[in-house]
């Protein structure tokens, strides 16, 4: 059976032509490829799945379950899944190849290739884009977990579609053994905390993505964990002493002192007022009270007409 | 994404079928390879919701290879192995072809080869391959409980008759019907089938508005006549076919061999006209030891079957649902209420399944939750098993 199993995933990479690099995350490569049967173009992101005594685990496949999941929803902010095949097996690990839609290039590059920056127009259609993937994500009860400019793709008509959930994740673990830096700049502090967090994380993302389509730079630069705390209270307050989680958290209350604090329209004097209110209910420290994806997709600040500025 | 639904014609134009299997012996094998998940499921406890999609990939993947190739019991463990990790129950791969060796006989289970764990474990990657790692599977299950909470009417009749067609669903796990109809529309279908043979008329339902000529005009849309009696002919002829066992190609399980007696036979008219032969005690008698309920109430569907069948006729004429009506019945207590404790006739089969199994081999028995009518019990399942988040908060 098994020479069985190698001329049948031969086949299927057959299907696809012209391998090229496209990114490098923390987890697989990336590469843009051509569908031999459809000639159009693909992202096929390679993963290793490191295989135990009963092959491919549960957590694994949960996640591909889910992925294949959602994508049956075919839903315009999501990025499209098309296929899945396996590769060989590598010592204990299996190539797996998950095939998307190619699209044309992600947050992080559109923001660096339009450095007069984006009207407030394309702001909100990109922000109502992503809320509105993150909001289809969260009534999936899925979390995304690490939204960032990199895991968001830009269509070449302006359209975001959310990439980058799932299937990579079961790799945290191993992220923390290797030498991987993942940024830590789109973390919401729940998560610099240490403290257990749900779909409010993603809504703190946002908040930042959207401070830096304004900006066209990241609101907050931490170096580490407590780095990364001390920059968002030096835009929030360090929160009053009642507030700091009674969850354990080996970060202490005390050891904040904030200095040079700022407002947001002193960090970017672009933001309207109706946008610094949305992007304050997202920068909520207290995960309760932060706004929710549908809260802000019903936030005036989408309701308003157009200023084009 | 790929469809999963095939027509009849090409339900008929199977790679089996290019090989030179005939029709009827891949039903046969494709009835003996779910009827494996099942009683392999049941003996580790394993869920109705794993068994139903193991059985569900057993059906998809023999669509795009033979029988001739792949062995049919190999596929069945490697299915259920591989459903029981997708549904979050996992089992040892050992574990599994230990349970399966003891459902087998030795021949049978010499398909499995010299190494029969590294046997299913290398089938799971093509079976995935196969599948296209489409793993999560719905079933009519969830459709049944959801559209049962809306019909209003006489309670007892009314878990009676889900019960029925709670029955008639793991049934029809053996047909290929999960390869043709959504879960919905084979809940649907059950439903009435159920409902036509326990005499449970529905005449309202929650929800009613006066575009709906029958209950499940609310759930599914353009749903004829004609196809719920296609889908439930599809799951009472499995009641009505000669036991296959008996042939020398496919010896009897084990465990039906040691019991099984020779049954009264008799014949009964099936709905295409045919002659067929009928054993009563080849569907599970869930009501052996369920004392009867009140007397209109017919036990259970399968004496039906053998004992008096229901006139086609009848059975074929839809439900007289008078128009504009007013509601007959209030709403069961259940649906305003807490749920009530299951009535203690409802209770049995009780957990004691095996040994009855000994006695009378139940196909099924052990796939409907002890405790039936689910929606009445505390562990009932949730009607619409809830997506779990993708990432588990860290530990
Ligand atoms: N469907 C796609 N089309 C085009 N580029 C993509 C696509 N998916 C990913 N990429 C590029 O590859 C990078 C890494 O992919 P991603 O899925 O985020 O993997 P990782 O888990 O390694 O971060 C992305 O930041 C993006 O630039
Ligand atoms: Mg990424």
């Amino acid at each position: 059976m098994a020479y069985l199993e190698n001329s049948m995933s031969a086949d299927k990479q057959k299907a696809y032509e012209g391998l090229n690099k496209i990114g490098r995350g923390a987890y697989g490569t990336v590469y843009k490829a051509k569908d031999k049967q459809t000639g159009n173009d693909v992202a096929l992101k390679k993963v290793c799945v490191p295989l135990d005594e009963d092959g491919i685990p549960m957590s694994t496949l949960r996640e591909i379950a889910l992925l294949r999941q959602l994508n049956s929803h075919d839903h315009p902010n999501i990025v499209k899944l098309l296929d899945i095949c396996h590769g060989q097996q590598v010592g204990q690990d299996l190539v797996m190849f998950l095939v998307f839609e190619h699209i044309e290039q992600d947050l992080a590059t559109y923001i660096e290739k339009n450095p007069k920056g984006f009207s407030t127009l394309q702001i909100r259609q990109l922000s109502r884009d992503i809320l509105n993937g993150v909001d289809f994500l969260h009534s999936n009860r899925v979390i995304h977990r690490d939204l960032k400019p990199q895991n968001l793709l830009v269509t070449y008509d302006g359209h975001v579609k959310l990439a980058d959930f799932g299937l990579a994740k079961t790799y945290d673990f191993d992220m923390k053994l290797t030498s991987v830096v993942v940024t830590l700049w789109y973390r919401a502090p729940e998560v610099l905390l240490g403290l257990s967090y749900a779909t409010p994380v993603d809504i703190w993302s946002i908040g930042c993505i959207i401070v830096e389509l304004y900006s066209l730079k990241p609101i907050f630069c931490g170096s580490s964990e407590g780095d990364q705390l001390s920059k968002i209270f030096r835009l929030l307050g360090k929160p009053a002493k009642h507030e700091w989680p009674e969850e354990n958290t080996s970060i202490k209350w005390n050891s904040f002192d904030v200095i040079n604090q700022i407002t947001l329209g002193q960090f970017c004097p672009y933001i309207c007022e109706t946008a610094q209110d949305l992007i304050m209910g997202m920068l909520t420290f207290d995960p309760n009270k932060r706004m929710t994806a549908l809260d802000a997709l019903n936030h005036k600040y989408f309701k308003e007409e157009p200023i084009n500025t | 994404m790929p469809g999963w639904y095939y027509d009849k014609k090409e339900l008929r134009s199977t790679p089996s079928s290019q090989d030179g299997i005939d029709y009827k012996t891949e039903m046969r094998y494709r009835k003996e390879g779910a009827r494996l998940i099942i009683d392999t499921g049941s003996k580790m406890d394993l869920g109705y919701n794993t068994m139903a999609t193991g059985v569900v990939y057993y059906h998809r993947f023999y669509m795009f290879h033979s029988f001739k190739q792949f062995p049919r019991y190999v596929t069945a463990c490697c299915c259920l192995f591989l459903a029981g990790k997708v549904e979050e129950t996992p089992k040892k791969c050992k574990d599994i072809i230990k349970t399966a060796r003891s459902l087998l006989t030795d021949q049978k289970f010499a398909t499995f080869g010299e190494d029969p764990k590294e046997e299913v474990m290398t089938l799971e990657r093509i079976l995935l391959q196969t599948i296209k790692f489409d793993l999560q599977v719905e079933h009519p299950y969830q459709y049944l409980l959801k559209y049962a909470k809306c019909l209003k009417g006489d309670k007892v009749k009314l878990q009676k008759m889900v019960q029925m067609a709670w029955t008639f669903v793991n049934d029809s796990l053996c047909t290929t019907l999960a390869l043709q109809w959504e879960p919905e529309i084979i809940a649907v279908a059950l439903m009435y089938l159920a409902g036509k043979l326990s005499k449970f008329e529905v005449v309202d339902w929650i929800g009613r508005t006066s575009k709906h000529i029958r209950w499940w005009d609310m759930f599914v849309e353009d749903v004829t006549m004609e196809l719920l009696e296609d889908i439930c002919h599809q799951v009472l002829d499995l009641y009505s076919q000669t036991d296959a066992n008996n042939t020398p190609d496919s010896p009897p399980l084990q465990s039906q061999k040691a019991t099984n007696q020779p049954p009264p036979v008799s014949t009964q008219r099936s709905s295409n006209g045919n002659e067929k032969v009928v054993s009563p005690d080849q569907p599970p008698p869930v009501n052996v030891k369920v004392p009867p309920p009140s007397s209109d109430v017919p036990p259970f569907p399968y004496q039906t079957f053998t004992g008096a069948p229901p006139p086609v006729a009848s059975y074929a004429t839809p439900f007289a649902a008078p128009m504009g009506a007013p509601p007959v019945v209030a709403a069961p207590p259940h649906l305003t209420g807490p749920p009530p404790g299951p009535p203690p006739h409802i209770t049995a089969p009780p957990p004691t399944v095996f040994s009855q199994y000994v006695n009378h081999p139940p196909p099924f028995t052990a796939v409907v939750p002890p405790g039936a009518p689910p929606f009445f019990s505390a562990n009932a399942p949730p009607p619409n098993q809830p997506h779990r988040p993708y990432y588990p908060p860290p530990t």
